[in-house]
């Protein structure tokens, strides 16, 4: 294997990547991909974080803890979502892996619009702070969905709050844009589209879902601030409450729902890469991919079921989405081959990887319950829908987040980490999600309202359990974040290739020099 | 039908002919995803172990493809489960769409924090009373804001969607009392007390009907009279609380000096208000136009008492008068 970088050399370059010789200012303005790469990490890891400590909340009623209005539940169970949602799990995994393999991975010094990127991250950051700001000033209990006459009724600030989303919204799109185009000129001489490393294709398509999904919705969101002002309109008080309904969940259940997409991608390269043996199947990856964007755009109605849909809509989008079960079944398959007689490394990011296939496939199969018919018609206004969109925020999108830092980290920071620890909190977070949310999924089938404030008689116990579970994914979760942020003061240098890969990430020094392959 | 044993560990009891319906497709999809489930992740685990990576192996291992004919099957099972769910619960989907001839029409009025339940002889209530073996059938519409009627124990989920009406129909097989919730994110409404379905045997039924058909039973002439002024539809015209609506509210009407169009003051004595609620464009108030629905024929003599006992109340001049009146 080749190791030519001298450790000297390594940490110069980790002092100039890490370290701002000419101050904050210097990481304000930057346009380098791997620093708005790490930017986005922090920001949106707040965000995480506050989430969790807002979910606290609803836990600590369920235990018996101390008396809260039911609106402030409410106001935190939006809040939660929207921090989950539009703030987490559709941009994290663009926003932090996408943004610093994409150009590494296709042999570009940068994205294909360096100022773009930075724009992207400022959107995302503005947005994020004024939904923060509402949060902390007058706050919106209308739940994530923005329900028609529940938006008029609100007291919160609103207006305010549709035009924090529209910035997210508005990153979103950037940053899909910037993906598409990156790909299609950034690609390094004789590169082919069917040479990109599967991370590069999953950012590639779910880029064109960021493009459609994240215009849609920012417009979507100005309508709606607008009827919220003047009380008529589009949205207004006398609106049909299914226009909103369908239009959000046009913009939304793609880029929601298919944030498996790019994450599919970050699991096969890590799995061939630990296996050390190239995919077994590269093309039907590939068409299975494809597929999947185009099938995340044709099923929104499938977010509808029990939700207003008409019983013939029903029928057709059950079909649609249920088209999904094929290429599931070839990726999972490909996986499955890759890793059978492979010379597999059992290190962190195969624990996450592992957790990935177990979180997605859960989201997939209680997607399937919801796309028979007759279930979908009984559970689609109760918990199991809301267990279903946890299990792709905490389970599989967190996952695949993890599973690519823990590959990718030496190569971000020149530094590795405690692979023990990082299995130790795997596993802790493994645990503790599926006890926390599989008696939420019970809490469904037993017809317990999706987003209900009280606990309903006889599903006290459920809760309870479910409330133990949230403490081990906290702790996992605590003891993974920890290990991988010590490393940033850490001495223990990590090699160029730790995994033999064969990627053109692997090629560069460790963290990589400025632009990246000169 | 794979398992219908312990299906109560994930349902609520069976109350309705919809829960076998929804439960055993449940039940199904349930064991043959879960084994899905269990194959795929099992074998990834069991590849983790058992190809670790030993001392001696190439640094890199031989490309290899996928094996065409394990993945048709792969594929194959999975299409097959695919069709499965779509097609397991069709019937039950269907079902559930067509509410049987001559079900009890029952009409359901939600706003935020409150129910109505309206039956064929115009009782309201605010709990959904149903006769066992008898299918009912609901017609669903919202005051305010779109809610969600959920019976999780009849296996009934409806939304009820503001200037839409949507239907729903189900026939209990167990008396008791199930909880209904409304499932949507306001204050008002989830801070208010619950609401049920009660179900009853028939004779307690019929005696439940005829109990309410006698509105007169069990409560003071006022009482009916307010019992009147909320299913008779004369809220929809006049207030409680001194706002004009359509017509003059009723608060401070009983004793107190009208002018009419016709120019000519009258005292709202008690033969005023009879007249007025029987014949009401007779004399019409003024300032008013005369749109008042003519009552005759739809009252008796002791409902329009219990009505004027009711206006009483309401009125700084009726308390004294309302002493001699009883
Ligand atoms: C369609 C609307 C409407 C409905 C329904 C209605 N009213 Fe009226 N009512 C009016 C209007 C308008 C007036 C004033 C004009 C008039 O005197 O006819 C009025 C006047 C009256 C008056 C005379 C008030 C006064 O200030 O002297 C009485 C008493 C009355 N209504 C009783 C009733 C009762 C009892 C009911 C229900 C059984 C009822 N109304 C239902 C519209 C309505």
């Amino acid at each position: 294997m080749e190791n030519v970088t001298q450790p000297a050399d390594n940490e110069a370059l980790r002092r100039s990547f890490l370290g701002a010789p000419d101050g904050v200012a210097e990481w304000f303005q930057t346009t380098d991909h791997k620093r708005i790469s790490l930017m986005f990490l922090g920001w949106t890891a707040g965000a995480f974080l506050l989430m969790m400590i807002m979910a606290i909340v609803p836990i600590m009623k369920t235990l018996g803890g101390p008396g809260m209005s039911t609106r402030l539940l409410l106001e935190t169970l939006t809040y939660q979502r929207f921090l989950q949602v539009i703030a987490w799990l559709v941009p994290v995994l663009p926003g932090v892996l996408g943004f610093f393999l994409l150009p590494l991975q296709l042999g570009a010094a940068n994205m294909a619009f360096p100022a773009l990127s930075r724009c992207s991250l400022r959107f995302y950051v503005l947005g994020l702070v004024l939904m923060i700001g509402t949060l902390g000033t007058f706050p919106v209990g209308t739940g994530w969905t923005l329900d028609t006459q529940l938006s008029q009724l609100d007291p919160g600030a609103f207006g305010v709050l549709m035009f924090a989303l529209f910035f997210l919204g508005l990153s979103w799109f950037l940053t899909g844009l910037n993906f598409i185009v990156t790909v299609h000129h950034g690609r390094r001489e004789g590169m082919g589209f069917f040479d990109l490393p599967m991370t590069a294709w999953g950012f590639y398509l779910y880029g064109y879902l960021l493009v459609a999904s994240g215009l849609v919705f920012a417009i979507l969101v100005l309508y709606l601030a607008a009827s919220w002002v003047t009380t008529d309109g589009m949205f207004g008080w006398l609106a049909d409450p299914m226009l909103w309904r369908t239009y959000f969940w046009f913009a939304l259940r793609p880029v929601v729902f298919f944030s498996l997409i790019p994450g599919v991608g970050i699991v096969s390269d890590v799995i061939s890469g630990l296996a050390r043996k190239p995919s077994t199947g590269y093309r039907t990856m590939v068409g299975s991919l494809i597929a999947l964007t185009g099938i995340a755009v044709i099923s929104y109605g499938a977010s509808l079921f029990g939700q207003g849909l008409s019983p013939a809509g029903g029928l057709v989008f059950s079909f649609l989405s249920l088209l999904a079960v094929v290429p599931a079944a070839l990726i999972s398959f490909t996986w499955l081959s890759t890793l059978y007689r492979g010379s597999i490394t059992c290190a962190a990011p195969a624990n996450f990887s592992l957790a990935f296939i177990l979180h997605a496939g859960l989201a997939s199969l209680l997607g399937l319950f919801l796309a028979s018919p007759v279930l979908g018609r009984y559970l689609g206004a109760t918990m199991f829908v809301s267990a279903q969109l946890d299990y792709l925020v905490w389970g599989a999108g967190t996952a695949a987040l993890l599973a690519g830092l823990h590959y990718w980290w030496p190569k971000m920071m020149g530094r590795s980490y405690n692979n023990d620890v990082a299995r130790i909190g795997a596993v802790l977070y493994i645990f503790g999600l599926n006890l926390a949310l599989i008696p939420r999924v019970l809490m469904g089938s037993k017809g317990v309202p999706q987003d209900l404030a009280g606990i309903v008689p006889g599903s006290l116990h459920l809760a309870e359990i479910s409330s133990l579970g949230w403490l081990f994914v906290y702790c996992g979760l605590a003891v993974v974040a920890g290990n991988l942020l010590v490393t940033v003061w850490g001495k223990d240098a990590a090699e160029r290739n730790p995994w033999g890969a064969t990627t053109l990430e692997w090629t560069v020094p460790s963290p990589p020099p400025d632009d990246n392959f000169s | 039908m794979i398992g219908s044993a312990n299906l109560s560990a994930w349902f609520p009891e069976w109350a309705s002919t919809h829960a076998p319906d929804v439960d055993v497709p449940f039940f199904d999809i349930y064991v043959v995803s879960a084994c899905a489930l269990v194959v795929t992740v099992g074998l990834a685990v069991v590849f983790l172990r058992t190809y670790r990576r030993q001392d001696g192996d190439p640094d890199r291992m031989p490309a290899q493809g996928n094996n065409k004919l394990l993945l048709g099957v792969w594929v194959l099972a999975a299409v097959s489960l695919g069709v499965y769910a779509f097609q397991l619960g069709l019937a039950g989907y269907v079902a559930q769409d067509v509410a049987p001839y001559g079900a009890t029409e029952i009409g359901v009025t939600a706003r935020e924090g409150r129910w109505d339940f309206t039956y064929p002889d115009g009782t309201v209530t605010d709990t959904l009373r149903v006769e066992v073996g008898q299918p009912v059938h609901l017609t669903l519409t919202t005051a305010d804001v779109a809610q969600n009627l959920s019976i999780p124990a009849m296996r009934v989920q409806q939304p009820i969607l503001p200037g839409r009406t949507t239907e729903a129909w189900f026939e209990t097989i167990a008396v008791g009392s199930f909880p209904i919730h409304s499932g949507t994110f306001s204050a008002l409404t989830q801070d208010s007390l619950a609401t049920a379905v009660i179900s009853l045997s028939t004779a307690d039924y019929d005696a439940w009907v005829a109990a309410v058909g006698d509105i007169f039973a069990g409560r003071t002439m006022a009482e009916v009279g307010e019992l009147l002024y909320n299913q008779q539809g004369c809220k929809a015209c006049h207030s409680l609380d001194g706002a004009t609506v359509v017509g003059p509210s009723f608060k401070n009407v009983y004793g107190f000096e009208f002018l009419t169009t016709s120019g000519e003051t009258i005292t709202a004595d008690d033969a005023y208000i009879k007249e007025s609620i029987l014949t009401p464009n007779v004399s019409v108030i003024d300032g008013f136009q005369p749109v008042m629905t003519p009552y005759a024929g739809k009252l008796d003599d002791r409902e329009i008492e219990a009505i004027i006992e009711f206006l009483k109340t309401l009125s700084e001049r009726g308390h004294a008068a309302g002493q001699e009146g009883k």
